[in-house]
């Protein structure tokens, strides 16, 4: 009798498991069916394009993200390091040319990301508050060097000599400029194809690696991950490594779509908007468990719900509100769904 | 019965006296990072050693004063709380307000205020009864809250021409000696001195220091853990909604933009003047000198700029001397747990 | 005996956990007046018996008379406040908070603010005869000395019975005799204590009764003029080796582990070695250091550098014991080497182990004490946690082999008998038994040259228990060895080749347990052996 009481509850968890589990997909298909039925813009083509266009920067800072939550740290430095690394990546475009400049800054986010990692490591900062706290103080640290750097003053990316063309083609350019046989072609945007790209490298890189896997390790219990021969530090550099170099795109991203860059402002939100689309992806703060395909599903409903809610004109402050309500539902349910399991 | 209770002397009499001078001060951080920068100034070409910058000064740094007094409940319990920035700047809007359609300045002011208890009483709930994570939800809180008052003002900052409203905070009050003080200062003054009185001398205050220096022995011992933890962080959001309307009635003006970065730098601060994050330890007066070593710091560092030409670049270097102390106080923080455990 | 005599009085009381029945009718009367004491080895249910009056547990079945009331269900603050107090060995007590704070810890109301806090405990820490101030930090005080604010903290709720349990384990010889005085001069104004522990000397000095347990049954209580140190140990140990343990492989070879002089600031100059083939026990009480022995060979702790003066000592010390090779110290580079407080020969080679990757390198294997805390990933799948270790056996060029990986899995899974729905289960769901077989899974894929299994058994059902015995026999028979710690004495001495006994940090003696009694061996343990 007992035996069938349990089992009878355990299958009334798998439903609300399920729900849990897959929360963000069915948020994002009834936000597209509502609004979808609400507001008939939702589903030209025009729109589309629109929706595809907004892959840009967070996607990638989001994927860095993941790796960090996954490892069961935290980074708050990404404003400071996307403005220090556009900062100084927008100021070699004139001096050493454009494709150096962005191997420069992609060189630079991996060396600041190894920085804050091992900073965390060397003084044993190894849970999410203090890291929050030592990356919080890292990014002010990074955002007045970049002011500094910079004089304070803002880079106008239109004065520059020399043409810029894949910062163009990160900027406005689609699949349909280098392949125009398919009019199709001309919805997709350049920096999607590179999301992409870069997606399937890191998908490839956590699930089927064994760097990736000791990622999971890591960040599921970092003490029986070091007993079990887990070079549990080494990997902790590693993925704020990885955050850098997603970062350094994100920020390479970023500063191609405004045509002036200012320090500080250009890198703003961007840790809030990170986390929230992991987490709301449904990877665990808790650490251990993720995936970088549930960050693009987070990603995606953020650019969705922005999406719908500029189509039915809700005020832009309001949005901002909707937005931490979003982020503070999801880290409730991420704990919840943690403290079930 | 003499061996018991000798070892406490015995123990520190075999520590050199220099050791003993280490510790002394590694406890108390925060002064001699003060004594540091005073000294640094007499070096300055402006004399500060005056009674109205230190006017000025105190003036400037009060609000974040109230929040850092309200901030030591939360992290002497052993959790922060990162939501207080946006519930200053919202309680501020709200007062600002619900002044300008009408209502008495009382009232309002009590409405903002009260707006904090809210906030407190739903951070609580998440935290204690939902037990979540106290850093992550409350960041999480903050950002909704700053929505919310960018939402309530429209984005720009709201002013409002009440006199007695710009009166709580400008008034100046006749003290002796020092001649007057700026009412916003006497009104931090007694947020001080109340929450002193609660954590030093109430039941509930020092369940606080119990609880935070162990929940479990706490349970145990029959203290309410859940009611004082939530309570705590009532107190907290309440001390920030009052930073803010003293804030708001000091510039006639609330604004969303008010202390988008104040809940790490006050929870920083906090930390630097000894209260830890480890819970049970530190105290008001803690807190208070380590806001004010953070508002020596930027206070100090402008004073040397009057002089340089580029008055715009050492606002920089402010920020960039600020991120440098949070992240070697924090790391400073750390490294000592670390090799405390791990010297077995 | 009559019955307003008896202060506490507990009748067929049955506790048990899931999978382990920790109390079968546990009866037991303490007379007021008296110091009670409850002995028994690990795991034979004192601190059950004690948490269930206590009010931590709550007890299935019996009844409970305290004080010639009945207690149904209580918690830890009501017990207290009814007069029943305990002082566990991890103190209740806040560290940041001061003496007479923690004396009047949750009552700041009834005593009416700091200050009278503060004078009351001064009362109190004078009538039994401290000095302590209390305005110091709990935090800054010496063992000794929060026990003392534990009694005053009962005698502050005017407690009937005060219970101790193992007050003894963190005082020097002279702190105890204090705790005595003290002990005895509470008896004398009419408290009851019931004092648990090991070590059966200070029972002998102290305690007018004596219960023994044994696998959660009350074995018997009598008076401690009727009952000599010999007997008291053959009831703690009880039954004789029974055919719960498979035979013990006999196949030790060469020496394939030598320490000397390993030090860290618990440990004082362990020296051993191990034989290749050998099952090796360490025999020692809680605490006394066994877990860090092993964890600093396997180098997960990090090891007390030595400091010049005491590597003299060591090297003056040594050439009367172990002659090391001369060239060692003749050349530089090894002479430093040898400056850190560990000497590690593996094969006869010098091996130094900084962290676990160099241990596992080394050829050691770990199975961490607490399976949960520091061995297994709860929330991963019984195949992730298995092919944790041997990453490198299932990936290619850094990439995983998922086929492999699954072979591994299935292979140990198959070869432990872990029963478990799948290799995808997460190991939070399975039995205790089977999350430990996870774990040696783990090590059997490696197949270290030396396994260490710190507490094997804990917390497993009988069965899985004969099933581990069987493992770590099949690997000695393979020509591995086994260092095994275990606080189950007749455990131990079934499966080991050789047994060390540790007492507070040192090893106090080499035993056959083939020809070695118990008794000696348990004497060993517990510090008291060369007494006798």
């Amino acid at each position: 009798m007992i035996k069938q009481e349990t089992l009878e509850r355990k299958t009334f968890y798998k439903v609300g498991d399920f729900v849990l589990e897959y929360l963000v997909i069915i948020m994002i298909l009834a936000l597209v069916i509502v609004t979808a039925i609400v507001e008939p813009r939702f589903l030209t083509a025009a729109n589309f394009r629109n929706v595809m266009g907004q892959f840009g920067p967070l996607s990638f800072t989001a994927l860095g993200m993941t790796f960090i939550i996954m490892g069961g740290f935290i980074d708050l430095s990404l404003p400071g390091m996307i403005s220090l690394i556009a900062m100084i990546t927008l100021s070699l475009f004139d001096i050493i040319g454009e494709i150096p400049a962005m191997m420069v800054g992609m060189m630079l986010g991996i060396a600041l990301g190894s920085l804050n990692g091992t900073i965390l490591v060397k003084f044993g900062a190894t849970t999410q508050a203090k890291a929050l706290f030592i990356t919080f103080g890292l990014s002010q640290l990074y955002g007045a060097l970049s002011q500094l750097y910079t004089g304070g003053s803002p880079i106008n990316r239109g004065a520059f000599e020399h043409p810029a063309p894949l910062t163009q083609a990160l900027s406005s350019g689609t699949v349909g400029d280098l392949f125009p046989f398919y009019s199709f072609f001309n919805y997709i945007p350049f920096t999607f194809i590179v999301f992409l790209v870069f997606l399937a490298i890191l998908f490839i890189f956590q699930k089927k690696t064994r760097l990736g896997r000791s990622i999971n390790y890591t960040g599921g219990n970092f003490v029986a991950a070091e007993l079990g021969g887990i070079p549990t530090k080494r990997i902790t550099v590693m993925i704020y490594a990885i955050c850098g170099l997603m970062v350094a795109i994100g920020a390479i991203v970023a500063f191609s779509r405004a045509n002036v860059a200012a320090p500080v402002v250009i890198g703003a939100n961007f840790e809030r908007d990170s986390i929230m689309a992991v987490v709301v992806g449904g990877t665990s703060l808790a650490g251990g468990r993720g995936s970088v395909l549930r960050t693009v599903l987070g990603v995606s409903l953020i650019i969705l719900l922005s999406n719908c809610m500029n189509l039915m004109r809700i005020d832009s402050h309001l949005q901002e509100t909707f937005r931490g309500a979003v982020l503070v539902v999801a880290i409730w349910l991420d704990h919840r769904r943690h403290a079930k399991g | 019965m003499t061996i018991y209770t000798t070892h406490i002397q015995h123990r520190q009499d075999t520590q050199s006296f220099g050791k003993k001078v280490l510790k002394v001060l590694g406890k108390q951080k925060a002064l001699v990072a003060i004594a540091v920068i005073l000294i640094a100034m007499l070096f300055s070409s402006t004399n500060i050693f005056t009674l109205s910058h230190l006017r000025a000064f105190l003036l400037v740094a009060s609000p974040e004063l109230v929040i850092a007094f309200g901030v030591t409940f939360a992290v002497i319990c052993r959790a922060c709380d990162l939501s207080v920035g946006s519930v200053m700047s919202l309680s501020g809007i709200i007062a600002v307000q619900m002044i300008n359609s009408g209502v008495p300045v009382f009232l309002a002011v009590l409405m903002a205020i009260l707006s904090g208890s809210v906030i407190g009483f739903i951070n609580g709930f998440l935290i204690v009864k939902q037990k979540t994570e106290a850093f992550i939800i409350t960041l999480g809180m903050g950002l909704l809250l700053h929505g919310v008052a960018l939402y309530i003002s429209n984005g720009r900052p709201v002013s409002t021409r009440d006199p007695i409203f710009n009166a709580i905070s400008n008034t100046n009050i006749p003290i002796p000696v020092i001649g007057y003080l700026p009412s916003i200062v006497v009104w931090m003054l007694l947020v001080g001195v109340i929450t002193f009185c609660i954590l030093r001398y109430t039941s509930f205050g020092r369940n606080c220091y119990a609880l935070g220096g162990d929940y479990e022995v706490a349970e145990h011992s029959g203290i309410n853990v859940v009611g004082t933890k939530w309570t705590a962080f009532v107190i907290t959001g309440t001390c920030a909604a009052i930073a803010g309307v003293l804030l708001s009635s000091r510039f006639n003006t609330g604004s969303a933009v008010f202390g988008e970065l104040t809940p790490l730098i006050v929870n920083c601060s906090v930390v630097i003047g000894g209260t830890s994050f480890a819970g049970g330890i530190g105290g008001i007066v803690q807190s208070g000198l380590g806001v004010l070593v953070m508002h020596m710091l930027r206070y100090g560092l402008s004073m040397f700029s009057i002089e340089g030409a580029f008055v715009s670049i050492n606002q920089f270097v402010q920020t960039l001397v600020i991120g440098i102390v949070i992240v070697s106080i924090i790391a400073m923080d750390c490294y000592a747990i670390k090799r405390k455990k791990e010297d077995v | 005996m009559e019955n307003s005599d008896i202060i506490l009085s507990m009748t067929d009381v049955n506790k048990s956990f899931p999978g382990v029945k920790a109390l079968t009718d546990a009866s037991i009367e303490v007379r007021k007046g008296t110091v009670h004491a409850v002995v028994g080895e690990n795991g034979a249910g004192k601190s059950t018996l004690m948490k269930i009056l206590s009010g931590v547990h709550t007890k299935d079945s019996g009844t409970i008379i305290f004080d010639g009331e009945t207690i149904e269900h209580t918690t830890p603050i009501q017990s207290i406040r009814r007069g029943l107090s305990i002082i566990y060995q991890e103190f209740n007590l806040v560290n940041t908070l001061t003496v007479g704070e923690n004396i009047f810890l949750g009552r700041f109301r009834e005593m009416k603010g700091l200050r009278n806090s503060h004078k009351k405990a001064r009362e109190l820490l004078d009538s039994i005869g401290s000095t302590i101030n209390t305005h110091s930090l709990v935090g800054d005080l010496s063992a000794a000395e929060k026990q003392m604010i534990e009694i005053t903290k009962a005698l502050a709720f005017d407690s009937k019975l005060i219970i101790m349990d193992e007050p003894s384990s963190s005082l020097t010889a002279d702190e105890l005799k204090q705790l005595f005085v003290i002990i005895d001069d509470l008896r004398k104004k009419g408290v009851t204590m019931i004092y648990i522990s090991h070590k059966l000397d200070e029972i002998f000095q102290l305690c007018d009764t004596v219960t023994v347990m044994r696998d959660g049954i009350i074995v018997d209580t009598k008076p401690i003029d009727e009952l000599t140190r010999n007997d008291m140990i053959a009831m703690m140990i009880g039954r004789e080796i029974e055919n719960e343990w498979p035979e013990r492989p006999r196949c030790a070879g060469e020496v394939i582990l030598e320490v000397q002089n390993l030090r860290t600031k618990k440990l004082k100059n362990i020296s051993f070695t191990l034989k290749k083939g050998e099952i090796l026990g360490f025999v020692g009480l809680v605490g006394a250091g066994r877990t860090e022995i092993v964890k600093a060979i396997y180098g997960a702790d990090r090891v007390k550098n030595l400091k010049e003066k005491d590597l003299k000592q060591t090297e003056h010390g040594e050439s009367n014991k172990t002659k090391m090779p001369d060239n060692d110290i003749v050349n530089t580079k090894k002479a430093k080497k040898l400056k850190s407080g560990k000497r590690m020969l593996i094969n006869g080679k010098l091996v130094k182990t900084r962290n676990p990757r160099q241990g596992i390198h080394a050829g050691i294997g770990l199975l961490p004490e607490d399976r949960k805390l520091e061995g297994l990933v709860l929330q991963f799948s019984v195949k992730e946690n298995i092919v944790m270790s041997s990453l490198n056996k299932i990936s290619k060029f850094g990439f995983l082999d998922a086929s492999r990986e699954k072979d591994i899995a299935d292979k140990q899974i198959k070869a432990l008998s872990i029963k478990t729905p799948s290799p995808n289960t997460k190991t939070v769901t399975l039995s205790g038994g089977n999350q430990q077989k996870c774990i040696m899974g783990r090590w059997l894929e490696i197949n270290p040259d030396i396994l260490i299994l710190d507490e094997p058994t804990r917390g497993i059902d009988v069965g899985t228990k004969y099933e581990i015995y069987l493992l770590i026999k099949k690997i000695a028979e393979n020509g591995g060895s086994v260092i095994m710690i275990s606080s189950e004495l007749p455990e131990v001495l079934a499966m080991s080749n050789r047994v060390l006994t540790i007492c507070d940090g040192e090893i106090t003696g080499e035993f056959d347990p083939e020809v070695a009694s118990a008794h000696e061996i348990m004497d060993a343990a517990i510090g008291g052996g060369e007494n006798d």
